[in-house]
């Protein structure tokens, strides 16, 4: 016995060829998209992105800034955690990171999403870092550890 | 829906397998887009969260558990990412009241893509219902055709209500246009 049809379905056709007129994806996104392969990581060790306090309920995340209104991510890779507090200025962005376990010393580079390096910095002994940006838009770091020595992590990409 | 050939894509995709790759984009391009514009996001905020989206995923191609299941983890991350981009930018989340209709709904701009009256009617009319049934209705009609698993995943709505969400939206819809004469009388 054959289903019965679907009172509905011509009515989710029409709407179907209407959507595909007034809203396709656009092409620059799968343009993007077929581009993003070359960008895949080949030296590098990923940072995941795991925590982010724009992603909690505003309680959590009130008490986790306590009170400041900043925005808290956390990196993790195999060995190592990044810790980021950014504060938006304006159309500023000022980063405040702790590298955990701090190593004995590490580079940070900001890459912008074209790929090129924004803004550098050097954590201290105890792993903590800053850094001073003036963009909200998408970046990732990347963190090369001279000693010990190791392969560079690189975060996931986020918009500050 | 399963492709069976997903995890051999992710795989060689993985390994810097260009083709492979582009055959995920083609596949999914839709089911990210229609996620980020469910969620009622402006053009260009839309297209930002697809872009970060595929970012995520190349970042992951060589931790994916599960790749047959690659459309519910897109759809997770899209919605995910869209979720953030509102909280950072305050752009309201869609309403979970799915049975208040705006009393007076603008003309959407995007009628004037439309030549036919009953086109028209049909974009007015889908322009009154709910968030909520005009996330799920861009989705159902998705060239991506998602699977009922990746429309939930991309919704945070359980598999099982999406059926009678479906008819409840549907059933909505076609109230609106009935009254229309543009939509009776219209050529589409």
């Amino acid at each position: 016995m054959s289903e019965p049809p679907d009172p509905n379905a011509e009515l989710l056709n029409e709407l179907r060829s209407v959507l595909e007129r007034v809203d396709p994806p656009p092409a620059e996104i799968a343009e993007f998209a077929r581009a993003a392969l070359g960008w895949r990581r080949l030296d590098g060790e990923l940072a995941e992105l795991l925590a982010d306090s724009a992603l909690e309920t505003q309680a959590t995340a009130l008490a986790r800034s306590g009170g400041t209104g900043s925005r808290w991510l956390t990196f993790r890779s195999e060995g190592l955690a990044i810790d980021l507090q950014i504060e938006a200025d304006g159309a500023v962005r000022n980063l405040l990171g702790q590298l955990a376990p701090p190593p004995a010393s590490a580079a940070i580079e900001v890459q912008a999403g074209d790929g090129t390096v924004i803004a550098t910095a050097d954590a201290d002994s105890l792993g903590r870092f800053r850094i001073t940006l003036e963009t909200g838009d998408r970046i990732r770091l990347r963190v090369l550890r001279p000693d010990p020595p190791g392969p560079p992590i690189e975060t996931s990409w986020f918009s500050v | 829906m399963i492709e069976p050939d997903l995890t051999d894509l992710v795989r060689a995709a993985a390994l810097g397998d260009q083709a492979a790759w582009n055959t995920i984009v083609d596949r999914f391009e839709g089911l990210v887009w229609a996620t980020a514009r469910a969620h009622r996001l402006p053009q260009a905020d839309a297209a930002d969260v697809a872009q970060t989206t595929w970012l995520r995923l190349v970042e992951h191609l060589d931790r994916i558990r599960d790749p047959e299941r690659l459309g519910g983890w897109l759809a997770t991350t899209a919605r995910n990412e869209c979720l953030r981009h509102i909280r950072l930018h305050g752009r309201e989340l869609p309403s979970d009241e799915t049975e208040t209709f705006e009393a007076e709904a603008q003309e959407p701009p995007e009628v004037a893509l439309l030549s036919g009256e009953r086109d028209s009617a049909l974009w007015r009319g889908f322009a009154r219902l709910s968030d909520r049934c005009q996330a799920l209705l861009r989705l159902l009609v998705s060239p991506a055709e998602p699977s009922y698993e990746e429309i939930g995943a991309a919704l945070d709505m359980p598999v099982g209500a999406i059926g009678p969400t479906r008819l409840r939206c549907l059933e909505k819809l076609r109230a609106i246009v009935d009254l229309d004469p543009a939509f009776q009388g219209g050529v589409a």
